[in-house]
């Protein structure tokens, strides 16, 4: 009688009758109808519930004595009350109890202001202790790593670090000791908190035990303004809050009411600390013009008035390169303004990234979202390494393993997955062999999710190929393509191509303006046969964040906002279109990539309509079938999946450039060019280098601490040699940390296929 | 000295029976003997009728909850025999350990057989490594006569029975904190239900019982559950092993019919009774986790409801008897301190809340009492940290104090205020 | 002690769990028996042998009062100071022990030869006032007098080769 026919269980909550779907815990009940109920240490992202710290004890109708309602799952005609005087006092009594030994010293406590444990004190304890006995004390506060600041005496052994560490990221690493009163959070023998996702323990901290040390003594709640908006770092697109305080980024955080979606309010060290690249040394200040009178500093409306100028000059043919985080307004008003320029001749709109040749077939697989990894029973990566390359990844696919899933990791590299799944390493550049053990996982499975990686498949289109026709061929099974570029797949629903025939004509001297928006050609993959064709454009037009390798050549050069500052969608990984919403004050002397080119269009004469993105995104998906049907409010805070765009450059297959051993690239996000400006990470951040299989390197005569030339038709550069025994001979792992270092553009522009030299460098290379 | 009506075999012949040979001459076996005569249901069925009660300290009925473990769940069922034995004032299991390892042996293979058990495990406190010596011998010794093994429950139906060494930690009685221990885990209870009875050691069904509640099986099998349950009242029936400590002349373990002996007795006629001159203060009659009690509650007849009658518990039968020679909040301060060490530290009260109670209490008998704030104090505190946690030791440490506070509320008054009890009326000799 | 040593160790009772998290109890215990403690390398060797993290380790030795993760002398003198041995004088032989020793409460002798500790119910509360020497059977009842000649013994005997604590 109390069940419904919609499956919902009714309920009375204080008086008020609740609807709940069977399993939910009373807490969770009672919040969908506006009832708060205190919690510590439920946190179901965590696992199930553990019943610890006793918060929320709630009065139940015919149950003996209090229950917690964190553990109690909703029943047909329970009769709950939160408020009466035993489940206040029960209330009251475990926050006078958690503040006995609490130092109450929240005015220099980074917590206090958004501490749980003083709002919950405020709403529903005493405000206060009896105790006056003399508190417990630890060890004075310490660096749990450079990253993570811990401070014991204000710990209320809530266990969600604890469980974090150990059973979400399962890095094993955070752990109580000792026990009863003297329990403390440790590691092991005092070791620093190391791992791709520390900070996570912050934001789960209900007190200020746990703190940012970048964050440290920064700023109080009262100063400070949280903005919602989503990581630029990789394809994942983590949802996060910018911290803001007088006008610059002062914080990153997980959601508070994560996206279940996407990052589960996850958010990976990578992300979390690379902000303050947003304040680095080379961050580019203001509008520069070199013309006949010299190199100079402009004012912005001068510098657009000048890019307007010559890319509105009769018949320069223009070509435009977009970096691989712009938004699709920007790309969509890129092509927008291509249209209108050139005088007639066709202006090129290029991304830089994989061209994705013969990539159709997994393209044309029905995807998926993170959030269908929870409930598969199959999870396989193919190819890349999502720790690394969309790190937050990782812990879905963790988390799916722990409910379950049978997990298989299935490339050339050795991943972190590799001690708790299946790892089955294939020979580099043979991923094609993996199919039939694909297909073999996939027997059977009914809700199967292949991640699987762009790059890779990108070169290895008869893998592509096969693989495709597996997964096509399983029920239920559905796909999620690792991409490469941030926002990749959004600009490729605006039907924007790689770069390759971009470079091409630089290189044929057919392109008289480039105008780069977001976008480092120079230091990526090829990146010396694109700095010497961009020399062969008359003209530069830079539009950055940072400076670049073309900086110092532009003739114009307009800073632009980072995707912190700026606002408009990004389509992650999933294809999902999530918007970003600008966290800071516009950096000075900045302005928004697709503001600027608004401000192009106009000057040029026949100005676009938009005085915001919203108006612009209202207008491409009008035109882009990818997006039709969405809009800013229907995005919303969720984001919304955009419809797929089948479509395959259909540039045929090459085999592999030049001499040697082939390459296996890896691109580490904490190996990124923001991991390398921004300072909070400079312990964690990952350097270039290459790495051998130990019988390779003694094929090759090369030693670990021996630096090494590394030689493709792109190129050569010396790097450090890592030799690692879970690699396989015959390849050479390419691992891209460093921007400076080069190892990027010893990659081809089409990503293809390249093998590469390596010998021992010599001495005179070595002091390099 | 044999004792009548003994259920455990080393008493009833009134010597130890350390060899299988020695234990089986004693009439060793017979009851397992009679048991796989027996199918599972039927055997399960006589524990039921015996009305034979858990001995570890709640008093379960041992053949319901060997009801509640789930049938052919497709996972292995374990039995885990709670030697933990931690509760102050207790050392019955040691004795039987020390002294008839055997007969805890037959009682585990007796208890696999109802539930349909390959290994079982004994999980004994670190403290207890000479007993634990002795239990490894006499399991070598028993796998050697096949009486573990492959074939241990008739042929092709293998029994047998890990030895677990606990390191130190008085929750690890706790029936869930001591799966955790056994997981290797910190021993820290868990959230219930689901009970170990569904999902308990590995996630597997799983029945915990202890010691003395084991070893009574072979008996009641051999001699029949009419004849167990026929000792003693009927909800209390069967026999129980008291552990008397403190101020008494014969310290030591008595095994009485339930029912037919008085607290009284058990202290004077069988321990010998407190020293000339002095009298009983107060008593523990069930292990330190219990209210205290009286004198005035000497001639309660020992047995699970008539102790509730008087406003305590039997427990685990560890009954430490206090006389007027010493102060009763010093005791209480020395059991609070018990507690606060051993507070797994999960939940907030218990945690904080024991560590809060010895402080206060430590004070007053420092001679830094608060006077009537501190006795206001002390009963607040006690509602905010019973009933609030995972487990009972919070219960535990909260029950013996509050109840101390009640029984003698002027002596507490006094000690808040002077920081000393009113001088003891008489002094005797000191105890030897 | 060596990971493989523990290994060995372990080996023959590895069938005996389902799940091999419940070998880190008796691989600790094992590994306490070489040195008496158990430091940090130690502690490695077992997370490397039982295939569990480190800082788990350590958190699972630290929860227990007979795991020590702090040296400790050649002998632990555990002198149990809960109410039942508290009724019958074991304040008397935990101060005159200490006195005896040296020592200012608990705390371990400057040779390193005893640590002196307060423990809490032994389980031989019928042996009151008792202690315990490392997990040896339980000792008991004792006089002071008879603490200060358990000492005398001790120092004749020379350490065990493995110890049990
Ligand atoms: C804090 C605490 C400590 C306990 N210690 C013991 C113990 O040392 N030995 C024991 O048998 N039961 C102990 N118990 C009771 C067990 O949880 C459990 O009820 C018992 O082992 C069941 O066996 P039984 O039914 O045969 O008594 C303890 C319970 C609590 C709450
Ligand atoms: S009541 Fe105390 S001992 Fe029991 S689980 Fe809670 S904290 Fe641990
Ligand atoms: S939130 Fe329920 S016990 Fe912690």
């Amino acid at each position: 009688m109390a069940e419904h026919d919609d499956g919902l269980i009714v309920l009375t909550i204080n008086g008020r009758e609740v609807r709940a779907p069977k399993g939910t815990m009373l807490v969770d009940a009672a919040k969908a109808a506006g009832i708060e109920i205190p919690i510590f240490c439920y946190e179901p992202r965590l696992g199930a519930p553990i019943g610890a710290c006793r918060m929320c004890l709630v009065e139940v109708e015919g149950m003996r004595g209090l229950q917690t309602a964190c553990s109690t799952p909703v029943a047909p005609d329970m009769v709950v009350n939160t408020e009466s005087e035993v489940a206040k006092d029960a209330q009251d009594g475990v926050l006078e109890l958690l503040l006995a030994n609490h130092p109450l010293d929240c005015p220099v406590c980074d917590k206090g202001g958004e501490c749980p444990l003083q709002d919950r004190t405020f709403r529903f304890g005493p405000g206060r202790t009896r105790s006056l006995e003399p508190k417990l004390h630890f060890p004075k506060p310490l660096d749990l790593s450079p990253l993570v600041a811990l401070d014991r005496e204000r710990c209320i052994a809530c266990f969600r670090c604890v469980r974090f560490s150990q059973e979400v990221a399962e890095d094993g690493q955070l752990t109580f000791q000792e026990r009863g009163d003297h329990t403390e959070i440790a590691t092991f023998s005092g070791d620093p908190y190391e791992g791709r996702f520390t900070g996570n323990t912050i934001d789960l901290c209900p007190v200020g035990a746990l703190t940012s040390n970048p964050y440290r003594f920064v700023s109080r709640p009262w100063d400070i303004k949280n903005t919602p908006s989503v990581c630029a770092g990789c394809s994942m697109g983590c949802n996060l809050e910018i911290t803001e305080r007088e006008g610059d980024v002062k914080r990153l955080t997980g959601r508070p009411e994560p996206n279940m979606a996407v990052e589960e309010g996850w958010i990976c060290d990578r992300g979390r600390w690379g902000y303050p690249a947003l304040r680095s040394a080379d961050r580019l200040q203001a509008p520069v013009l070199a013309d006949a009178v010299g190199r100079r500093n402009v004012p912005l409306e001068r510098a657009v008035t000048e890019a307007s100028g010559l890319l509105a000059a009769r018949g320069a043919r223009v070509g435009i390169l977009l970096g691989d985080a712009v938004t699709v307004e920007t790309g969509f008003l890129a092509c927008e303004l291509a249209a209108r320029v050139g005088g007639g001749t066709p202006a090129m709109v290029a991304r830089t990234g994989i061209p994705g040749h013969g990539l159709g077939p997994m393209r044309a697989l029905p995807g998926a979202q993170m959030d269908d990894i929870d409930g598969a029973d199959v999870v396989l990566v193919v190819g890349g390494d999502p720790c690394t390359q969309q790190p937050v990844a990782e812990l879905r696919i963790r988390g799916a393993r722990r409910a379950g899933a049978q997990v298989a990791v299935i490339g050339p590299r050795p991943t972190a997955l590799d001690a708790s799944c299946e790892a089955l390493r294939t020979t580099p550049g043979h991923l094609l062999d993996a199919a039939a053990v694909i297909n073999e996982r996939l027997q059977g499975s009914e809700r199967a999710v292949v991640l699987w990686d762009e790059a890779d498949l990108a070169a290895e289109p008869a893998a592509a190929e096969a693989i495709a026709r597996v997964v096509a061929a399983t029920p239920g099974a559905r796909a999620i393509e690792m991409c490469a570029d941030v926002s990749g797949p959004g600009l490729r629903a605006l039907g924007i191509p790689a770069a390759g025939d971009l470079l091409t004509a630089l290189e044929a001297g057919a392109i008289d303006i480039l105008l780069t928006i977001g976008a480092d050609p120079t230091a990526g993959p090829a990146g010396d046969r694109w700095a010497a064709a961009a020399d062969r454009a008359g003209t530069i037009i830079e539009m950055a964040t940072h400076r670049t390798g073309l900086t110092d050549r532009a003739t114009l050069v307009l800073p632009m906002l980072a995707p912190l500052e700026d606002e408009g969608v990004l389509v992650s990984m999933t294809g999902r279109a999530q918007r970003l919403r600008p966290g800071a004050r516009e950096a000075a002397g900045a302005a928004a990539a697709w503001e600027m080119i608004v401000g192009i269009t106009h000057r040029i004469g026949s100005p676009v309509p938009d005085r915001t993105p919203a108006q612009a995104f209202r207008r491409l998906a009008e035109q882009h079938a990818a997006f039709a049907g969405l809009d800013y409010r229907v995005i919303g805070s969720e984001g919304a999946a955009v419809a797929p765009v089948p479509q395959d450059p259909g540039v045929p297959a090459r085999g592999p450039v030049g001499d040697g051993l082939l390459v296996v690239p890896c691109a580490p996000v904490f190996g990124d060019a923001v991991a390398h400006r921004s300072d909070a990470l400079e312990a964690v951040r990952e350097p270039s280098r290459v790495a051998l299989a130990p019988a390779e390197a003694e094929r090759l005569g090369v030693r670990t601490d021996a630096r090494v030339r590394v030689t493709t038709p792109e190129g050569t550069v010396v790097l450090p040699l890592e030799i690692d025994s879970r690699l396989h001979e015959g390849a050479v792992y390419l691992v891209m940390g460093d921007p400076a270092s080069g190892a990027a553009r010893l990659l081809p522009g089409d990503r293809g296929p390249v093998h590469a030299a390596v010998s021992a460098a010599a001495r005179e290379e070595v002091g390099a | 000295m044999p004792q009548m009506n003994s259920v455990y075999r080393h008493r009833e012949f009134g010597a130890s029976l350390t060899t299988l040979a020695d234990y089986e001459r004693a009439g060793g076996y017979l009851g397992l003997k009679d048991a796989l005569a027996l199918t599972p249901d039927d055997a399960l069925y006589a524990f039921h009728r015996s009305g034979l009660r858990g001995r570890g300290g709640a008093g379960f009925p041992m053949g319901r909850k060997a009801s509640f473990l789930p049938k052919d769940t497709g996972r292995p069922t374990y039995i885990v025999c709670n030697a933990d034995e931690s509760e102050p004032g207790t050392f019955k299991d040691r004795e039987i350990i020390e002294r008839n390892p055997f007969q805890l042996i037959e009682g585990l293979t007796i208890a696999a057989h109802a539930v349909g058990c390959e290994r079982a495990y004994i999980y004994i406190r670190g403290e207890y490594e000479a007993q634990a010596k002795v239990l490894d011998a006499a399991l070598a010794e028993a796998r050697d006569a096949g009486r573990l093994g492959p074939d241990a429950l008739g042929e092709g139906r293998p029994f047998d029975i890990t030895l677990y060494r606990g390191a130190g930690a008085y929750i690890c009685g706790e029936e869930t904190a001591l799966l955790e221990s056994l997981e290797g885990k910190r021993g820290q209870p868990r959230l219930k239900p689901p009970f170990p009875a569904v999902a308990g050691l590995y996630g597997c069904p799983t029945l915990i019982n202890n010691v003395e509640t084991l070893a009574a099986l072979p008996p009641i099998m051999h001699r029949g559950p009419d004849w167990y349950g026929s000792m003693g009242p009927e909800k209390s029936p069967g026999t129980k092993i008291f552990s008397v400590s403190g101020h008494v002349l014969r310290p030591g373990n008595y095994e009485v019919v339930l029912g037919e002996t008085t607290l009284r007795e058990l202290i004077f006629t069988m321990a010998g009774g407190v020293r000339p001159g002095r009298h009983v203060k107060a008593v523990w009659p069930g292990g330190s986790s219990v209210p205290v009690i009286g004198e005035g509650s000497l001639d309660v007849p020992l047995d699970y409801e008539s102790l509730n009658g008087v406003g305590t518990f039997l427990g685990s039968g560890g009954c430490i008897v206090m006389d007027d020679s010493e102060c009763i909040v010093r005791a209480c301060h020395r059991l609070a301190q018990f507690y606060r060490h051993e507070s797994c530290g999960k939940c907030t009260p218990c945690r904080e809340g024991t560590g809060w109670l010895a402080r206060i209490l430590g004070r007053m008998v420092a001679g830094e009492g608060r006077g009537a704030e501190d006795i206001r104090m002390l009963e607040s505190l006690f509602g905010r940290i019973s009933g609030r946690t995972l487990c009972a030791l919070a219960d535990g440490a909260v029950m013996p104090v509050k109840s101390a506070l009640e029984l003698f509320p002027e002596e507490f008054a006094h000690v808040a205020e002077h920081g000393s009890p009113a001088p003891a009326p008489m002094m005797g000799e000191p105890v030897g | 002690m060596t990971a493989h040593e523990i290994e060995e160790y372990l080996s023959p009772m590895r069938h005996e769990f389902a799940d091999p998290r419940s070998l880190i109890l008796p691989a600790l215990k094992f590994a306490q028996g070489d040195s008496g403690w158990l430091p940090a390398e130690d502690m490695a060797a077992v997370a490397e042998a039982t295939g569990f993290s480190q800082a788990y380790v350590e958190s699972v030795a630290t929860f227990y009062d007979r795991l020590y993760v702090e040296p400790v002398g050649r002998r632990v003198i555990n002198v149990c100071v809960t109410l039942s041995c508290m009724l019958r004088g074991s304040d008397e032989i935990f101060d005159h022990l200490a006195d005896y020793l040296g020592l200012d409460g608990e705390g371990t002798t400057e040779d390193g030869m005893f640590t002196l500790a307060k423990v809490q119910c032994i389980g031989a509360c019928d042996r009151a006032p008792c202690l315990q020497i490392d997990s040896g059977e339980q000792i008991g009842p004792l006089e002071p007098a008879d603490a200060t000649c358990l000492v005398d013994d001790l120092r004749e005997q020379p350490a065990p080769a493995r110890y049990e604590r």
